[in-house]
């Protein structure tokens, strides 16, 4: 599994749409139906996931899958 | 761990925790205790409904919870026992009022669950007054929250359907001991942990010792402060004897609750936040203007499938602290609010036992004081059996106060099946009384609805005005 579908994977158990459906240009709140809570609590489901730490102030101007998306690969490669 | 019958042993979450230590502490699992009654206006096969309610301890695994004996630290475990096969009774009050019944069935719902390793569930048949049927479900709230059983009744009445009209059967839930594992192995992550705890920390060294804010105003503050001889005291006595609470019910009508939603919707507002806004600023003006305000909200830790089906008691209370400024306008002061939450929802797997005991430590507050006199729980579910046929068929739903409340007052708000809002307001009789619930109710919607049609005026302006 490519790390986009295994993050898109985790996206859809918090939301109605399969990850063969997801699109980058979806909107966590808008599209996806994320509360908050939903998306405070996927931020952190994607810490564990895949062992980065994100900055609070980064994670709440992430609107998009695809910027959650480009967020976590530029945390990645900082390394 | 495995005992001699092969069982788990697991640990209490948080959640459960919270529950655990307000039974050990205020010595009764009444104030634990969760009831309500899911009724039809319609005839039942009530042999039929009591298969669907014995099948529903097979597919629900929190239902099958036991909790064992508090060791010396007060620390119990939990397991989940692979069957309950159990006989539902059934109970014919229809022969009462509707007023008669539901006085029953809240005297019912103060019974208490006294034992260790015991079922804490009981599933009841009900014949109502006037044609209604369906059944009253009492349990403790270490296995389940209210979102849980709004969960469980809609499953039990898919199955009746599907049974009785050959409906689709209901999709699995999840697997609730898969779940409490995921759980248990997040809270225990070291590095989660220290993000966490790091959190909350920051939050008293950036803001200091709260400040106790009451319903009734500074005087109770003032009585701690007597009472402990210490004019600084931030934290005022919590009631720990007459638990006994009321329960008032203020309905706000559909169209007032529309123009909150409408105004949530276009200012990307979550009504929980507007809600909060609308408890601080009253609790604001009715302390002399104080701008820093505890309230404690409660979150319901249910957002991906599996967690929405597996039951259990996911419901955790954190402080919203906010310190507003009254020269803040009414929608940046939402905003303000709204940041505080988010971030208490990305560090809500944090025990919030561990930040009382955090703030005891630095500011060595008294045995049994609190900064907090208000504690919401906002319920975006309605409890109505979402089932495509039972669509027309009225309904009577009720939640039961356990008669035992921990907290000084305690709002609920719902939402109602005609699209308004329920205010709940449970207060404990010792310190509060009707009309402060009235005087509460009513400076909150004036508040909230002064906010909301001129969102440019200052919190001062607002509590000036109202």
């Amino acid at each position: 599994m490519t790390q986009e579908m295994q993050f898109k994977t985790i996206v859809a158990q918090y939301c109605e749409v399969t990850p063969e459906d997801m699109t980058n240009e979806m909107r966590f709140r808008e599209d996806l139906g994320f509360s908050s809570l939903d998306f405070m609590s996927f931020l952190g489901e994607l810490e564990d996931e895949f062992d980065v730490e994100l900055e609070e102030e980064d994670a709440l101007q992430v609107w998009t899958v695809g910027e959650a998306l480009e967020l976590l690969e530029k945390l990645q490669a900082e390394g | 761990m495995k005992g001699k019958e092969q069982k788990t042993y697991y640990p209490l979450t948080p959640a459960q925790y919270m529950h655990h230590k307000w039974i050990l502490d205020y010595k009764t699992q009444q104030v634990s205790g969760v009831s309500v009654v899911a009724s039809l206006k319609a005839p039942l096969d009530f042999g039929l409904l009591k298969k669907c309610l014995q099948l529903e301890f097979e597919r629900y695994g929190c239902m099958r919870i036991r909790i064992t004996k508090p060791d010396a630290k007060g620390d119990s475990k939990q397991y989940i026992v692979d069957r309950d096969s159990r006989d539902i009774p059934i109970k014919d009050l229809s022969g009462m009022s509707m007023e008669e019944a539901d006085r029953l069935m809240q005297s019912w719902a103060y019974q208490t669950f006294d034992g260790d390793d015991i079922p804490l569930c009981d599933l009841t048949m009900m014949k109502l007054p006037d044609g209604f049927n369906g059944f009253f479900i009492h349990m403790d709230h270490r296995l389940i929250d209210s979102c849980g059983i709004v969960v469980m009744i809609n499953d039990i009445m898919q199955l009746y359907t599907h049974y009785r009209f050959g409906s689709e059967y209901p999709a699995d839930l999840a697997d609730f001991e898969m779940v409490l594992e995921k759980d248990l192995k997040r809270a225990t992550s070291e590095k989660r942990f220290a993000k966490d705890k790091k959190f909350w920390e920051d939050q008293l060294d950036a803001l200091g010792e709260p400040l106790y804010s009451d319903i009734q105003g500074p005087s109770v503050l003032e009585e701690a402060r007597k009472k402990h001889g210490d004019k600084k005291l931030r934290a005022a006595d919590i009631e720990m004897k007459d638990l006994f609470v009321d329960v008032k019910d203020y309905i706000l009508e559909p169209e007032p609750t529309k123009n909150l939603i409408d105004f949530c919707m276009n200012h990307q507002l979550s009504m929980t936040n507007l809600l909060l806004l609308g408890i601080r600023t009253y609790l604001s003006k009715a302390n002399d203007g104080q701008e820093d305000i505890t309230i404690e909200n409660f979150i319901s830790r249910r957002s991906t499938h599996d967690e929405w089906t597996s039951g259990g008691s996911r419901t955790i209370m954190f402080p919203c602290r906010t310190v507003i400024s009254p020269d803040t306008d009414f929608l940046s002061a939402a905003y303000e609010i709204q940041n505080v939450q988010n971030r208490i929802y990305m560090h809500s797997n944090y025990d919030p036992a561990l930040i009382k005991e955090e703030m005891r430590r630095r500011y060595h507050t008294p045995e049994h004081t609190a900064y907090e006199s208000c504690y919401l729980t906002y319920q975006p579910m309605p409890v109505k059996m979402d089932n495509p046929h039972l669509a027309d068929i009225p309904q009577h739903s009720k939640w039961f106060a356990n008669g035992a409340a921990t907290k000084k007052m305690y709002l609920t708000v719902s939402h109602t099946a005609d699209g308004g809002m329920n205010f709940s307001y449970h207060y404990q009789t010792a310190h509060l009384e009707e009309h402060d619930m009235e005087l509460l109710y009513y400076y909150m919607m004036r508040i909230l609805f002064k906010g909301i049609a001129e969102p440019d005026m200052t919190i001062g302006e607002i509590m000036e005005s109202v």
